[in-house]
């Protein structure tokens, strides 16, 4: 116990805790230490608006042109698609969809065009497929040669991880403002921003799928005498290939789950503006409607993408091959002129007649008032419980979150006794049996549950962060979380930061929880892997604004809604990569274990997990990153953190206080990344420390 | 609405006199017919009407119109760039900053008010009034706030608000008024939407701050709140004012367009029912649009006469 006070950490904590003590002892005498004063506020939005103003109006032609790039091939697609019937496009696309993976994946296709044509959809469908078409090739190019290059380079990766999270984690509600007056109005825009969104995990998984490309292969390509050119191409891309196609996976999902953001500019009619106005409406059972046309168009999208990417006919000599191209080409000609011809005839295939449209969202809609109706007064005692006990102690702590009115009892002052020496009990226990770790983490969840997040004072919560930041990743850590922190303090956004952190802390620990057993679950069972493969998919890019509208009629307006909208989003990355880690581990260490007889929970806690960590812990930094960027859509059910912010600074056109509380947001979430990191690879290293140690 | 007759048969007889006399004469006050005049569609059923009526009585007239969705606060920049040349119905109650500030420039031009009779308030669900049978007196909003109160506003009661990014009118009145509410402010149209549907569902109470003309209106029974005057002007919850904002180019290229869109009237009888139509029983916009259009040419015709005499 001595030592562990007594080492460097040590003496770090206790200066903190001593530091803690003073800030809380003067807070209620000193008012700067409990509020930062808003005279202290640094005018930085106001600086960048001037700033980029000036930008705006010197470099506006310049973008324009841009836009006009942009705008020539998508309203070619677009236009292209239009003037197809649409038997003839379904008729090709189930063609591509049989190519890529057989007539499974055909019939899925046809089923969901099927569906855009008989809900009345179609046009708008294709006006967002064509946005898709337009911006997913963007995004990978550009992913994959950014990835590429940090994955070689120890100092472009430097810059491209920071910028990676700033894409990622600045809502694009946050630069809607500048890009629109830089780019003017049009889809050109909605384009842009989407391909800015969605570029991020391709980089991400082009960079961990080279940089997870065994030492071995990759001399046994320099030993067969490739050049470096063909190594890349033919030994180092095929074999990172399982984790780039997750890459594309991603940015796909990523690129349709902007379409609803696009949509906000709109000017281009399409599935995404749909289920704005629906939303608008709280109109549950059109916006679902309209919500599922974007899931299955990203289902499609994705497994068609997968299938051509594996390539089935991998195995065939090149007479086969040009035999097998020539057949198909023929036979999708051929259906495709007997589509034409059939829609030419038949108007019906042509443009689906409205009087014929299945649209069954009142239905719908009387299905979520009956439940209403039965249980709405479940659902408000389940709303309350979690309310009062699990989410109000985080956010005003158990000393004021404890009443007559909630738990039942008023906070007498044994109670707090009690709890204070319960928690010095535990911190002391841990501590002397040599777990400083443990102490440390008592002591602050302790601190944490007491004052809540927004009841600790500003300084209390640096300085706790910047030591947290400095044990597990050193001063450039610390560094880093001190700066992000002050940042936000003196742009007066303190107050949202910790309302927000209260609300993402709680989400991404409930996301990471339920989601990685489920990750875990799946990569067991591959029925379970199949069943959850398609509830993802839709989790992802069903606009989630769909979801809000039962939750808000269910739980309404408040941090509860909000919650359940966050974890719906967030819960998706774990199952993933979890999932993902544990499916690609090295056969042999696995087996090793197995034949050594350890039990299959042996082989998952002590083998499997610890070697699947750097891919786990890409997943749990997505969960951060989702959790924050569905801060934004939180604020529409009526949050107060920083995601309202942003909206304040979008109706106000504030292009200043848009960036300032992006940029919040942004940092926000590359300090837990940071933290969370540098922790990871802090036990990564122990791990190689104590597997070397042995031998 | 009545027109004197005189008035329609001179305008008529110029109409006619201008087609067959000076065809380019008419083409002149047209202005740039051969390019599109386009239409914003905002987000919602009532300015989709509006612009459709106004926009159905331009192409009467010869012009070719384009109708482009684009997001509401969005629609004013666009209208400044010209990306699109007028979004018909603006309302001051939910500017956000950029209208004012273009028209204040200059680079947005206000045509006039729609014609819609709009009011905004405190309201509640019909069934609330059995909670708190005073309603909907003043005082009896006070003396009900244990009516109103839930988990997490107890012991005040609870007051569903705009969004934060509307307004906080509703705030300053409940703090200025000491009001035992407390004001939780609803994020979105959608969520405001959302707990009135779901409020009439299950009966629960419900007391938040609304406008109208408002659809969800014709499909749940509301009352108003009696607001007290001198209230209602102190914290500014008055009746909001809805303008047509145009493209400041429009006067020049298309003038006889810009005449009709300034004389374009759209009154609460004319978008009500329309609107229940279409989004209490599905009709689509344009087929009831274009019914009206033929049902009612005595309501558009004089606003083409205004302009072209």
């Amino acid at each position: 116990m001595r030592a562990a006070l007594a080492s460097r950490d040590g003496r770090l904590w206790l200066g903190v805790g001593a530091f803690c003590l003073l800030c809380f002892l003067l807070a209620p005498r000193v008012v700067w230490i409990g509020e930062y004063p808003d005279a202290l506020v640094i005018p930085f939005a106001s600086w960048i608006t001037t700033g980029m103003s000036a930008f705006v109006d010197s470099f506006r032609w310049l973008f324009r042109a841009l836009a006009a790039l942009v705008d020539v091939p998508l309203v070619g697609v677009r236009t292209a698609l239009q003037a197809t019937p649409w038997l003839v496009v379904m008729v090709l696309a189930c063609a591509l969809a049989w190519r890529a993976r057989g007539p499974g994946l055909a019939l899925l296709t046809a089923c969901a065009l099927g569906y855009m044509v008989v809900t009345g959809y179609w046009v708008q469908s294709m006006n967002t497929l064509a946005l898709v078409v337009v911006s997913v090739p963007l995004s990978v190019a550009v992913g994959f040669g950014m990835g590429v290059a940090a994955a070689y380079s120890e100092r472009v990766n430097r810059i491209v991880q920071p910028t990676l999270d700033f894409m990622q984690t600045i809502p694009a509600f946050a630069y809607l403002i500048p890009i629109l007056f830089l780019f003017g109005f049009g889809p050109a825009v909605g384009l842009i921003a989407s391909a800015i969104y969605a570029a991020p995990p391709m980089v991400r998984n082009t960079i961990l799928g080279l940089r997870s490309v065994p030492a071995g292969v990759r001399e046994s390509g320099v030993m067969s005498g490739c050049t470096p050119r063909q190594g890349f191409w033919q030994v180092e891309v095929p074999t990172a290939l399982p984790q780039i196609m997750v890459g594309v996976n991603q940015t796909t999902m990523a690129a349709l789950s902007m379409v609803i953001i696009a949509a906000i500019i709109g000017g281009f009619d399409d599935i995404g503006w749909e289920v704005l106005s629906t939303m608008r409406k709280a109109q549950f059972g059109q916006s679902l409607l309209a919500g599922l046309v974007i899931a299955l168009l990203a289902i499609v999208l994705d497994r068609i993408s997968f299938g051509l990417a594996r390539n089935r006919f991998a195995g065939e000599t090149p007479d086969e091959r040009a035999a097998r191209r020539q057949r198909t080409w023929a036979t999708a000609v051929a259906l495709a002129l007997g589509a034409l011809l059939l829609a030419m005839l038949f108007p019906v295939f042509d443009d689906y007649p409205r009087d014929l449209r299945v649209y069954p969202a009142g239905q719908l809609n009387e299905a979520v008032n009956w439940f209403l109706r039965h249980y709405s007064g479940a659902m408000d005692a389940l709303k309350n419980t979690v309310l009062f006990f699990g989410m109000l102690p985080f956010r005003i702590g158990l000393n004021q979150a404890v009443s007559p009115f909630t738990w039942g009892f008023a906070l007498e002052p044994w109670m707090t006794a009690a709890y204070g020496v319960a928690a010095a009990a535990l911190f002391l226990w841990l501590l002397w049996r040599g777990r400083a770790g443990g102490a440390l983490a008592v002591a602050l969840v302790a601190v944490l549950l007491w004052w809540g997040t927004t009841g600790l004072p500003w300084p209390v919560v640096i300085a706790a962060a910047t030591a947290l930041g400095f044990q597990t990743g050193g001063l450039r850590t610390a560094g880093f979380v001190a700066a992000s922190l002050i940042f936000v303090l003196v742009n007066g956004l303190w107050e949202p930061l910790m309302l927000s952190v209260y609300l993402c802390g709680i989400a991404v620990a409930i996301s990471f929880a339920i989601g990685g057993a489920l990750g875990v679950w799946a990569a067991h069972n591959d029925g379970v892997s199949a069943f959850l493969r398609p509830i993802n998919d839709t989790l992802q890019t069903m606009p989630q604004f769909v979801l809000l509208i039962p939750a808000l009629m269910l739980f309404k307006v408040g941090e509860f809604t909000a919650l359940l909208a966050i974890i719906s989003y967030a819960i998706v990355p774990p199952v993933r990569y979890v999932e993902h880690a544990l499916r690609n581990l090295p056969q042999g260490t696995v087996e090793a274990a197995r034949q050594m007889g350890c039990t299959p929970w042996q082989i998952l806690t002590q083998v499997k997990l610890p070697l699947a960590l750097p891919g786990i812990m890409l997943g749990l930094n997505q969960t951060i990153m989702y959790a924050l960027s569905m801060l934004v859509i939180a604020a529409l059910v009526g949050t107060q953190g920083l995601g309202q912010q942003v909206y304040l600074a979008l109706s106000q056109a504030d292009m200043g206080m848009g960036v300032v509380t992006g940029l919040s947001m942004a940092l926000l979430a590359m300090t837990a990344d940071r933290i969370l990191q540098a922790a990871s690879r802090r036990h990564q290293e122990k791990l190689a420390v104590g597997t070397a140690a042995p031998a | 609405m009545t027109v004197p007759f005189r008035f329609t048969r001179r305008a008529a007889a110029a109409l006619v006199g201008a087609a067959l006399i000076a065809p380019g004469a008419q083409a002149a006050e047209l202005g740039a017919t051969e390019d599109p005049i386009r239409l914003a569609l905002v987000e919602w059923t009532g300015q989709h009407l509006t612009t459709r009526i106004i926009g159905s009585t331009l192409e009467e007239m010869g012009y070719d119109v384009e109708y482009v969705s684009v997001g509401y606060l969005v629609s004013g920049a666009a209208a400044a760039d010209g990306d699109v040349h007028a979004t018909l119905e603006v309302w001051d109650n939910n500017l956000g900053d950029l209208f004012p500030q273009l028209l204040e420039e200059g680079r947005l031009e206000n045509l006039g008010d729609v014609g819609l009779d709009a009011g905004e308030g405190w309201m509640y669900p019909s069934h609330v009034a059995e909670m708190c049978p005073g309603l909907p007196s003043w005082e009896a909003v006070q003396d009900c706030a244990q009516e109103f109160a839930t988990a997490e506003t107890f012991p005040q009661g609870r007051f569903l608000s705009y969004p934060a990014d509307w307004s906080n009118r509703s705030e300053v009145l409940i703090e200025g008024e000491d009001l035992n509410y407390k004001a939780v402010p609803s994020g979105s149209e959608g969520a405001l939407v959302a707990e009135l549907k779901a409020a009439a569902e299950t009966d629960s109470p419900l007391l938040m701050m609304f406008w109208a003309p408002h659809w969800v209106l014709s499909e749940v029974d509301v009352e108003w709140v009696d607001m007290p005057q001198e209230i209602r002007e102190e914290y500014s919850i008055t009746k909001p004012g809805v303008f047509k904002a145009v493209w400041p180019g429009l006067k020049d290229k298309w003038p006889a367009a810009y005449e009709v869109i300034a004389a374009a009237k759209i009154t609460n009888e004319i978008q009500e029912p329309l609107m229940a139509r279409i989004d209490r029983d599905g009709e689509d916009t344009e087929a009831v649009v274009a019914e009206w259009m033929a049902a009612n040419e005595d309501v558009w015709r004089p606003w083409i006469e205004t302009a072209t005499n």
